[in-house]
């Protein structure tokens, strides 16, 4: 003790056994080097906003449209950290991030992955009270995609779906179908080096693996999308392959950015491109009413955005009431604003006016009907479908 | 207590200083402590920042990922070197793979995705250094000729798009080529457009890392031709020698280095470049860095350190032939 007084340990001391002016004991000092210390740490994870309770997120970066509201409303503070990729959050709470963070929002397909790993707790009903409003179908997916005994655990926030758009001006109206990026002859326009497609093989595959099944006659290329994942076989694998690497030649590129799609399809690099139709309602929004936006006969992948609260959260109970609050009709409605897509609450629309219930806002739940949800491949054929990807890419 | 003379306590002070001073000289000129003072910092930083890196990746090459949780399994295995090469090592390279690389006729030669990716890479690494060189090596050669405030001025325009973000200037070309770029729109309005070769694709890549690399070439053959002794190339013409043989068997031997250093600064990075093939190839361009960028976003770790292993083994190669022509010192130098 003496040994700390004298400044040899604490650092309080100058050095020269002289205390420079009140004596500290080693109790005091590390009591209030605790205090100072837990100061520090609330700073830098953003305590201060709202309550006493913190809920980190990691997330889109349109959900801090609901960040004040939130705080207000349920007297949390929140400290958003925005994320551009789903497999990113994964990777990031794989490696411990789920220590950091209480909720995470990745796209539904990976959910699964989560809870495998173990790291997600199932959702709170009592917490979720907004959960038996979401249209019936989103609540199917979540039985089909991330229940286990009997226990959710996700709750889809928002939504959207997969088609392809085209510039009016110089393609002529006609029967939507995929055709139009695989068949030359499809429509009376020379779409040779004018269209695009997704960068990414869950977006772009499904779209072969549709296609084949409509001009095959092979309804077997869309059972394999109908499950809890996708399970085509090597020989399904090979013929989508095939198809995408026939259809090279016609494309203009591969379109991995929204924002690259937008600016892109506004200079007129390309007329036809494979896209989400909220990148399209946001160029109708900024008034490029030449373009069009369809869902294929052939059927279309959708996407829903799943909140997830991690197991190793010290309250999960509030982080569930803030996942509560994403799909509550007042902050549902601003997070559609702020991404043009609709929520699965289908009472967000309230809060929307008439035209943007139009372009995002109220969906019919037939409509829903139409759509796959977009999952993981499976496990047995995941390299082969990977490898399948870069040789088209190669090609 | 007595008060000290303050004249003393300075006296003192400065024999302690100079005591200070002489101990940290003294300890300094040992030659194992130059070294480490001098050496420690930098071997330091090289060790963590580098060499630990690279063995890390080394020894991941080496293993399997679990696609599920993305864990890496840490047994022993080649696997990831033949799924690199198609199925077996000892098929060796262009055995196999279901990518077709070169079709005349009925014959095909069929490659892996990875295969591909670096032949292309390499192709287009070397490309961009020629259409440097070529382009460097006039200017360079005026600019060591001359003086004054023009070539000054050069300088300071060749060294302009440096001041830019390598994003920004990437992204200028986006919008030059395309179906309905501003080349292809130009030359659409004089009548003989718009022309493949202006759209997206290698063409456009290769444009775009020869704009990012050329201040490179330039300098280093700048700085290289700025030491040549042009009496000798006035004496070789003197001699009768043609400008042809003067280039030939004068210029470009004395200025030898500052090409191979010029040509490695520009081919190194060129055959792992990754921003500039992404959005001025659209997503058709594959080239090594593309291909292990979405190894890594898919988190197949093993396979892109197999892959990232295989592109570091082959430039080091490619510098080790490099050197057999000119020593390290006399890069950037005649």
């Amino acid at each position: 003790m003496l040994q700390d007084d004298n400044g040899t340990g604490s650092g309080v001391s100058t050095g020269n056994g002289r205390s420079r002016g009140r004596r500290i004991d080693r109790r005091t000092y590390l009591a209030g080097a605790g205090a100072a210390g837990l100061a520090a740490a609330a700073g830098c994870t953003g305590n201060g906003g709202g309550g006493g309770t913190t809920i980190n997120i990691l997330t889109w970066e349109e959900f801090r449209e609901m960040e004040e509201n939130i705080e207000e409303t349920l007297d949390v503070s929140i400290n958003i950290e925005a994320s551009a990729s789903s497999s990113t959050m994964f990777q990031r709470w794989n490696q411990g991030a789920d220590e950091e963070f209480d909720v995470v929002v990745p796209n539904n397909n990976l959910v699964p992955r989560f809870l495998e790993s173990e790291l997600i707790a199932p959702v709170d009903t009592n917490a979720v009270t907004n959960y038996g409003g979401i249209y019936d179908k989103f609540q199917q997916f979540v039985d089909q995609q991330f229940t286990r005994d009997g226990n959710a655990y996700g709750v889809p926030i928002r939504w959207g779906w997969y088609g392809y758009s085209y510039d009016t001006r110089s393609v002529p109206e006609h029967d939507p179908s995929y055709q139009v990026v695989f068949e030359d002859d499809y429509v009376d326009a020379d779409l040779s080096g004018n269209i695009v497609m997704y960068d990414e093989a869950n977006k772009t595959m499904p779209v072969a693996a549709l296609y084949l099944a409509e001009a095959r006659d092979d309804p077997s290329y869309r059972e394999a999308l109908e499950g809890e994942e996708m399970t085509f076989s090597e020989e399904q694998i090979n013929e989508m392959q095939d198809l995408l690497v026939e259809q090279k030649s016609r494309l203009q590129g591969y379109i991995s950015k929204d924002p690259r799609f937008i600016s892109g399809f506004t200079q007129g690099n390309f007329l036809v491109g494979h896209s989400g139709r909220n990148e399209t309602i946001e160029m109708r929004t900024s008034g490029e009413d030449w373009v069009e936006f369809v869902v294929p006969q052939e059927g279309a992948m959708a996407w829903y955005e799943t909140a997830v609260v991690s197991a190793a959260s010290d309250d999960t109970e509030a982080a569930w009431e803030v996942v509560n609050e994403f799909i509550a009709p007042e902050n549902g409605a601003a997070l559609a604003r702020a991404g043009f897509s609709p929520s699965c609450n289908p009472d967000v629309a309230d809060q929307l006016t008439e035209e943007q219930n139009e372009l995002y806002g109220r969906i019919s739940p037939e409509r829903l009907e139409e759509f796959i949800p977009l999952k993981d491949i499976a496990d047995d054929v995941e390299r082969e479908y990977s490898n399948a990807w870069n040789n088209v890419k190669a090609a | 207590m007595a008060t000290p003379n303050p004249d003393e306590i300075e006296d003192d002070a400065a024999r302690g200083a100079g005591t200070v001073r002489a101990r940290l000289v003294r300890t300094l000129s040992r030659p194992r402590t130059a070294l480490g003072v001098t050496m420690g910092p930098g071997t330091v930083w090289i060790a963590g920042l580098l060499v630990a890196p690279l063995v890390f990746m080394l020894a991941v090459s080496f293993t399997t990922t679990n696609l599920t949780d993305y864990n890496i399994i840490w047994e022993p295995t080649l696997a990831r070197f033949r799924e690199l090469l198609g199925g077996s090592v000892d098929a060796g390279l262009l055995d196999g793979g279901s990518v077709v690389l070169l079709e005349v006729g009925s014959f095909q030669l069929r490659a892996t995705a990875f295969e591909k990716a670096i032949l292309l890479s390499y192709a287009i690494a070397t490309v961009t250094t020629l259409l440097c060189l070529a382009l460097a090596f006039p200017l360079a050669y005026l600019l060591a000729r001359r003086s004054g405030p023009l070539v000054k001025a050069t300088i300071f325009l060749m060294l302009l798009p440096f001041f830019t973000m390598y994003l920004v200037r990437a992204y200028s070309w986006v919008l030059m080529f395309g179906s309905k770029g501003v080349i292809n729109s130009a030359l659409g309005a004089v009548g003989v457009g718009p022309l493949e070769v202006f759209n997206y694709g290698v063409p456009a890549t290769i444009v775009g890392l020869t704009h990012a690399y050329y201040p490179y070439m330039l300098l280093t053959l700048y700085a290289s031709m700025d030491g040549l002794d042009f009496s000798l190339v006035e004496a070789a013409r003197d001699l009768g020698a043609s400008r042809i043989d003067v280039i030939r068997d004068q210029i470009i031997p004395l200025t030898m280095p500052g090409i191979v250093g010029g040509s490695l600064f520009v081919f190194v990075p060129s055959v792992g470049a990754f921003i500039t093939p992404q959005i001025l190839g659209q997503g058709k361009v594959q080239m090594v860095g593309i291909l292990i960028e979405r190894w890594v976003y898919e988190s197949r770790l093993s396979l892109a350190s197999a892959g990232s292993m295989f592109v570091v083994v082959s430039i080091v190669a490619a510098m080790v032939l490099a050197f057999r022509y000119v020593e390290l010192d006399e890069l950037g130098g005649a």
